[in-house]
């Protein structure tokens, strides 16, 4: 079965002619980036040739990639006017992408930070685009989550995710590396956005809404203890709030599913700035069912938040969490565990 | 020099000791848990809480001779908690939980669980509806539905991450493989 990345960015040309047509940040030359927080970068063309993306998903056993708009550009904060010119070129550029929003690549819609349009936004997911991307400089605190309260409701009656994705990095006051933006303050970030999703007690404002958190939320899911010490309340796992494996290596996968389970991992890759999880490299990490789990079963329940395994056990809601599994012996030399004596 | 803790209760097996579901429930529940990691015992006490509440569980219940049905009833920072329901064709194959300690209370139908024993081989013992028992992390053991129909609680703390699979070798020779839970509670269909 082919997995969903459900995070991936490649500029379609509507974008990217856009993005060249600008003086201001952000804005392109030739192929370097401009923007306001980060040093100017040189973006590798290949990256943004989408049929050498579809052949490398193809190597790395990726049968749909869902793309992203790179929120660190700084696109969705900028006055309407220069947004909606911009938001517009990207909606156009991925129902441009062969076989349209239904086709290898799929896109998440962005919408402006300033009074953003919900009916538009309504619009776009009924009309095949995966969920709604919020930059994370959004979402910082509790009060933040409820100012995003009306694109929520949207993403939630209309039965699609919400996708936190880093945002743009203000300059730091003293040189700093190129890696500086990605590794610490995309980081603090996300750290942030999930814990204020769990100091507003978002779960019961919002009961069905599916949440996905890029890089496994900063790896916030860790620091579960700390806030229990701090705060005094323990969590219970919330299903429907999921993290992607963006920039994570083996280790931080452990961790994720030691603080997590496996049942809220996908794979979102953040490709090309980092590469997908070739199915190889995750078994020999995980194991071959907790692989299967993250690159197929859970993005699809991310997407569409139906439970495949519920339906195996025949139970009518599929909303469960049900699943069966195949224990009988003599399946080969991996997998059969015959009785010893 | 201090007694291993595998020296503990070493005359009989957790199994064995299993208790009344009915004289266990409501010592521990879900809404009353001491905020860390829970022994045994608790564990134990646990299931026996949700097993005498079919309310909480019941509309999750199904079998499957080639697919054991699984459902995940609860899961925080300390415990996780699992409905299964057994076949007798079902089979855990021979598995330890790693660090976690864990428990079983059994509901409807019977289990039977094995363990290893070096010198014959392994012991059975068979835990009916109606009864619990909790295991620490150094328990090492098969499970199986005795009937169709079989139906038990499970609880682990902390919460499964890595678990051993067992295997013998065509020379004869045992191994344990390291595997995600998934391979347990999240295997492939």
């Amino acid at each position: 079965m082919a997995g969903i990345d459900v995070h991936q960015h490649l500029w379609p040309e509507e974008l990217v002619d856009r993005l060249r047509a600008r003086s201001t940040a952000p804005y392109l030359r030739g192929w370097t980036v401009h923007t306001d927080g980060e040093p100017p970068f040189l973006v590798d063309p290949a990256h943004h040739d989408v049929g050498r993306r579809r052949a490398a998903d193809s190597r790395a056993g990726i049968g749909t990639a869902c793309l992203s708009l790179s929120s660190p550009l700084g696109i969705e904060g900028l006055p309407r006017a220069e947004a909606d010119g911009l938001l517009g070129a990207w909606h156009d550029g991925v129902r441009g992408l062969p076989g349209g929003l239904a086709g290898h690549h799929r896109g998440w819609a962005s919408v402006p930070v300033v009074d953003p349009d919900l009916e538009e936004l309504s619009g776009l997911l009924a009309e095949g685009f995966v969920g709604v991307q919020l930059p994370a400089t959004t979402l910082l605190t509790p009060a933040a989550w409820e100012r995003a309260a009306g694109v929520l409701a949207v993403a939630e009656a209309a039965g699609k995710p919400v996708f936190v994705h880093p945002g743009t990095v203000p300059a730091a006051p003293d040189p700093v590396p190129g890696w500086w933006a990605p590794v610490v303050g995309h980081v603090a970030q996300l750290q942030a956005c999930w814990w204020a999703w769990q100091a507003l007690r978002g779960r019961e404002l919002f009961g069905s809404l599916r949440l996905l958190f890029a890089a496994g939320a900063g790896l916030a899911p860790m620091q579960h203890e700390r806030h229990a010490v701090r705060a005094g309340r323990q969590m219970t796992l919330d299903r429907d709030v999921f993290v992607d494996s963006s920039a994570t290596g083996p280790q931080a996968l452990d961790a994720l599913v030691r603080a997590l389970g496996i049942d809220v991992l996908v794979l979102g890759s953040d490709s090309p700035y980092a590469d997908p999880l070739a199915p190889a490299a995750l078994e020999r990490s995980q194991g071959e069912a907790a692989s299967r789990a993250i690159r197929t079963v859970n993005p699809a329940r991310l997407l569409d938040g139906v439970d495949r395994w519920s339906r195996m056990a025949g139970h009518p809601t599929g909303r469960t969490t049900i699943h069966t599994t195949n224990h009988t012996t003599g399946q080969g030399e991996g997998r059969a565990w015959r009785r010893v004596g | 020099m201090a007694p291993s803790r595998l020296s503990e209760h070493e005359e009989t097996l957790p199994a064995q000791r299993a208790v009344e579901i009915a004289t266990h429930a409501g010592r521990v529940t879900l809404e009353n848990l001491p905020g860390r990691d829970l022994d045994p015992d608790e564990l134990r006490d646990l299931v026996a809480t949700l097993a005498a509440d079919p309310g909480s569980w019941a509309h999750l219940v199904g079998f499957d001779d080639d697919q054991r049905v699984y459902a995940s009833l609860h899961r925080d920072a300390h415990v996780d908690v699992w409905l299964l329901c057994w076949t007798p064709q079902n089979d855990t194959g021979w598995h330890d939980h790693d660090t976690s300690s864990g428990a079983v209370a059994v509901v409807a139908g019977e289990l039977v669980e094995n363990n290893l024993t070096v010198a014959t081989g392994g012991v059975e013992t068979r835990v009916g509806a109606g009864r619990a028992f909790g295991f620490g992390p150094e328990h090492i053991h098969r499970l199986n539905g005795a009937v169709r129909g079989s139906v038990s609680v499970h609880a682990y703390s902390p919460p499964l991450w890595r678990m051993g699979q067992y295997a013998v070798s065509s020379a004869g020779v045992l191994r344990r493989v390291s595997v995600s839970y998934a391979d347990e509670l999240r295997p492939l269909d």
